[in-house]
């Protein structure tokens, strides 16, 4: 593209800056069409007002009637315990074994009443089975004929089997399958185990042992946390649950109705007719959606605290009764200022996923794929044992959330040293689902496009009638799609290290043919050029010999990174364990072997499928920074380990970037190859016995490692290749660039009046 | 005021693949001229009108509206343009006061003018008695005085109609057509696109005839009877239109029977 073409882009990019008044007119549209919404403002402020008193008034009806039945338990035999301390009081259990006696409705039996015409144990577990009792306590005739029924005398003799054992036993007969019954039987085991306890102290005592004598020390509990704390911790870790998901669902429905069915009502084509900007319009909505996810989240979490108070305390749950009546306010604050972006972030995601239905109905379907996405960095959080430090800081959503968990418990300083890094990753992850939502409502695509029937024969037909030089977006998303999936399931099959070299040939072959092979499949069927689908070009030929010392240079960098992810997440010892042969074997193969396996075959194999199909499919359609971003995720995914795929997701980064400005992946071919080459031969090389390995590296108790000041160097050369490589125009073919450039240029209108 | 030059605009289609809707045609408007754009569903009339309202991106070519360039200065260009389609609904939850209010807002109209033009808006199109009925609640007829109100609130130079009388009555359809023509008293430069030939014949002054993406002929109506020696207008569109199709059977590019446009073209555009 010629320099007035581009001068014209970038006058028509500083004619699209948003007006702010034109974002508050139509913010104030949408707010005011949304409050207009009877369904809107039933799911947002009604359903919430009144479903948490609703659910609360149930669970008080609920607890009581759980009060007004207790558990009914049956004791068959009670005449057959005899010199043992009162194990009933009249109708019930003994008051000093027994806590709340209330709750439990106790009916005895002798055993012979029962035992008349069928044995009493089928009788109790007819009982149990039919739920009459929740628990039936079986006390056998052979429980009076007890070794250790009275005296002592006797204990010597103790030479009954546990056969004969087992018969004078107690026997407690209950239901896994009603919880009822469960209870029943803790708190009857319970009521025994204290019989046990009594019974024992009666007979110490009766040979003159003082029971106190038995326990040489006793310790008591002490809960130093301020009652506050107790509260935050439950509190911080229900309530931003709750908040974020509603936040997620009061953004979706309104992102739906705002997006979706403005395209379905065609009032969408009406305001893209006006004079707002595109971007307005989206900063508009977007405005619009946070303020209804804000305001669902806020509402629900009000509520709920409330409602819920007031039935604690009513009930008087807690422990120390209603110690969880009132979570802390002030601390509270932060989860709303949390809130804040999280919602933009929602709402950006909402209303990009929302602008690919073409109606109302078909945007509730996305709801679904939308939440099984977030859900699990909502959930992260929830998990036992998750604390704030730099690994799930790193995390979005799930960082912004221990954050506020932090403040809420009053760390303050932990959480002061993680701002920075949650606030990153927040904002980055809110400018890309912004940009994203903008992209979909410059796309004619997915504003216009849709609609028609969809038919098996006729997509087919289509494929290959509509073939391309690349790929399409859709078919490199595909593909990945199939490259992840097919390497998840190869590696489940994997049960063990091979313990020769040829089994590890096998092991590193097998992931690379499965993602090189899927590529070159589509890239034969699928499009009308396998070399141009698979970026197969000659780059400018100054590109070569810089990718190698890119390579080269690149390395050191790349082993401080994979060292401090190891010290950010490290390797479980299990795994390092397993890992072990595996590096013997490399360690003591050929080292040609060794380089051609690890080095050559991933090189060509992952450079050919990421950078190559993927890449070329992802680039297209204004996607370089969704090709550059997507494949090195994807490139990070296909390693498997997480510290490695972090590593590889970095270097994904470089050589993403590379191959989009030399447009080729030769060089990443190369770069790659080096990378991995210099990784498997560190070792050899430090025992070599060349004099200028030492100036390179040194030897650790780890392993070789570069020495610090060739790291610094290297560094420098490495980003001045990478800026070298940012000078360097793509290498492209006419027709491709025909096909794909020219579609979204601007048209220089003199142009083709002089050719017309 | 509007000039359009070897406009082209491809789709990418499951049924047909790379679809040419509109293929490489030309023409311009003048001040107080109609212009009709007459063709059958499908023709790609549609698609023309929203590349000139800036909706759509055209795949080749160029058009300007008011000396705009419809690509390069496209919020220019919606600032000069009126477009009413059968596409462009109105919300459902505004009244025809509001909804025509918020699009003068949009344009950035001073409240004092915009009040004024309101005003005379309603009693030029006779709104005023559901000033405050939501658009829900509102009547075919009623919903396209509110769209003809909401394109020309801002009284732009250029007012595009499409289909614009597509399920009227007779009543409103004929009070549309003396706004239009009022419209053109006024100098204004309009381009009206039908089916119905009736219309064009009592409207247009110059009629361009479309069919499959292209323009089969152009000029005013007395130009084209002259042309093909054929005094029904009827009977001239149709001959054109099996001419057309004769020429490309002999041309061997029809790959498919036109009859399979008509509908799928017309919600694909």
């Amino acid at each position: 593209m010629s320099d007035s073409s581009r001068a014209i882009r970038r006058q028509a990019e500083l004619a699209d800056k948003p007006r702010a008044s034109a974002v508050w007119l139509i913010y104030m549209r949408e707010m005011r069409d949304q409050l207009r919404d009877r369904r809107t403002l039933f799911t947002i402020a009604v359903l919430p007002i009144m479903l948490y008193p609703l659910v609360g008034m149930l669970l008080l009806q609920i607890a009581q009637f759980t009060r007004q039945n207790p558990t009914s338990v049956c004791v068959i035999g009670t005449e057959n315990i005899e010199g043992a301390p009162p194990l009933f009081e009249g109708e019930m259990f003994a008051p000093e074994l027994i806590e709340q006696p209330d709750a439990l409705e106790l009916l005895t039996y002798r055993w012979d009443e029962l035992s008349a015409d069928r044995p009493v144990r089928d009788k109790a577990n007819e009982w149990v089975k039919s739920g009459a009792f929740d628990l039936v306590v079986l006390i056998p005739p052979a429980f009076k004929n007890n070794e250790l029924m009275g005296d002592l005398v006797g204990t010597e003799t103790k030479s009954t089997s546990a056969e004969e054992n087992r018969d004078s036993d107690i026997e407690l007969l209950f239901n896994v399958g009603s919880d009822q019954s469960v209870v029943a039987r803790q708190r009857v085991a319970g009521v025994l185990a204290a019989w046990r306890g009594e019974w024992i102290k009666e007979r110490l005592s009766g040979v003159g042992i003082d029971a106190e004598m038995l326990l040489p020390f006793e310790w008591s509990d002490t809960d130093i946390a301020p009652e506050r704390t107790r509260e935050a911790a439950f509190w911080s870790k229900l309530l931003p649950f709750i908040m974020l998901v509603w936040a997620m669902t009061g953004a979706f429905y309104p992102a739906v109705d705002l997006v979706a069915g403005e395209k379905e009502r065609g009032t969408l084509e009406t305001l893209l007719c006006s004079p707002a900007l595109r971007s307005e319009i989206v900063w508009g909505k977007l405005g619009a959606v946070a303020s209804f996810s804000m305001l669902t989240a806020l509402l629900n979490a009000g509520s709920m605290l409330l409602t819920s108070s007031l039935v604690f305390q009513h009930m008087g749950v807690g422990g120390a009764g209603a110690a969880l009546g009132s979570p802390p306010l002030v601390p509270m604050l932060w989860l709303f200022v949390a809130l804040v972006p999280l919602s933009c972030l929602f709402s950006a995601l909402a209303l990009a996923v929302a602008a690919m239905a073409q109606s109302s109905k078909e945007g509730q379907y996305y709801l679904m794929p939308l939440m099984m996405v977030t859900l699990p960095l909502v959930m992260l959080p929830m998990l036992p044992g998750t604390t704030l430090n730099i690994g799930t800081s790193l995390i979005p959503v799930s960082g912004m959330f221990l954050l506020v968990r932090a403040l809420v418990e009053g760390q303050y300083g932990t959480a002061l040293f993680y701002v920075p890094m949650v606030a990153t990753v927040t904002g980055s992850c809110l400018w890309l689902a912004a940009r994203w939502a903008r992209r979909q409502f410059e796309d004619e695509a997915v504003l216009f496009g849709g609609g028609e029937q969809w038919e098996l024969g006729m997509w087919v037909r289509h494929l290959w009638r509509d073939r391309q030089i690349a790929a399409t977006p859709a078919q490199a998303y595909a593909c990945g799609a199939i490259v992840l999936v097919t390497l998840f399931f190869a590696r489940l099959t994997i049960s063990e290290m091979p313990q020769d070299f040829a089994g590890i040939a096998k092991l590193v072959m097998m992931p690379q043919v499965l993602i090189v092979f899927p590529a070159l499949i589509m890239a034969t069927m699928l499009t009308t050029s396998v070399r141009q689908s698979l970026r197969l070009r000659m780059p400018h030929w100054t590109t070569l010999p810089l990718a190698v010392l890119f390579g080269v240079t690149l390395h050191p960098s790349y082993v401080m990174l994979s060292k401090m992810i190891n010290h950010v997440y490290p390797v479980s010892e299990q795994a390092a364990a397993a890992m072990k042969p595996f590096a013997e074997q490399i360690a003591s193969a050929p080292w040609a072997a060794v380089v051609l396996l690890m080095a050559l075959v991933p090189a060509v194999c992952e450079e050919l499928a990421f950078r190559g199909f993927i890449f070329g499919g992802l680039v297209r359609e204004k996607g370089k920074l969704r090709a550059v971003v997507l494949t090195a995720v994807m490139f990070g995914i296909s390693h498997g380990v997480l510290q490695q795929s972090i590593a590889a997701s970095v270097m994904g980064v470089a050589l993403g970037w590379i191959t989009l400005r030399t447009g080729s992946i030769v060089p990443c071919i190369l770069i790659h190859f080096t990378n991995n080459a210099l990784s498997v031969s560190l070792g050899r090389i430090a025992d070599s016995g060349w004099s200028g390995a030492s100036v390179f590296l040194t030897q650790t108790e780890l392993g070789p490692s570069y020495q610090p000041f060739w790291t610094l160097i290297s560094m420098g050369i490495a980003v001045t290749c990478l800026l070298y490589f940012g000078t360097v125009s793509p290498a492209t073919d006419e027709s491709e660039s025909e096909l794909l450039g020219s579609h979204h240029d601007y048209v220089d209108p003199t142009a083709s009046l002089a050719s017309a | 005021m509007i000039h359009v030059q070897h406009l082209t605009k491809t789709y990418e289609d499951l049924q047909r693949g790379r679809f040419v809707a509109v293929d490489g045609i030309s023409f311009s408007v003048q001040k107080g001229e109609i212009f009709g754009l007459l063709g059958p569903n499908g023709a790609g009339k549609t698609t023309v009108l929203r590349i000139l309202s800036t909706v759509l991106e055209p795949t080749e070519g160029i058009a300007t509206v008011a000396g705009y360039d419809v690509v390069r200065d496209s919020a220019e260009v919606r600032r000069h343009i009126g477009f009413v389609s059968n596409n462009t609904a109105i919300y459902d939850r505004m009244t025809a006061w509001e909804m025509v209010e918020y699009f003068g807002r949009l344009h950035g109209m001073k409240a004092a003018r915009l009040k004024g033009r309101l005003e005379d808006l309603f009693d030029q199109l006779r709104m005023n008695d559901f000033r405050d009925v939501p658009g829900g609640k509102m009547s075919t007829g009623m919903k396209q005085k509110v769209s003809i109100a909401r394109a020309m609130i801002h009284d732009p130079p250029v007012l595009v109609f499409d289909e614009a009388t597509l399920g009227l009555d007779v009543l409103v359809a004929r009070n549309l057509l003396g706004v239009i023509r009022s419209l053109r008293e006024a100098g204004k430069c309009l381009i009206f696109s039908t089916h119905i030939m009736s219309e064009v014949e009592r409207l247009c002054d110059r009629i361009a005839i479309m069919y499959c993406g292209k323009i089969l002929d152009s000029g005013t109506l007395e130009e084209l009877r002259d042309r093909h020696r054929e005094d029904d207008f009827e009977e001239l569109f149709f001959g054109l239109l099996s001419q057309h199709e004769q020429e490309m059977r002999v041309g061997g590019r029809i790959d498919h029977p036109s009859s399979a446009n008509h509908g799928v073209g017309e919600q694909l555009v």
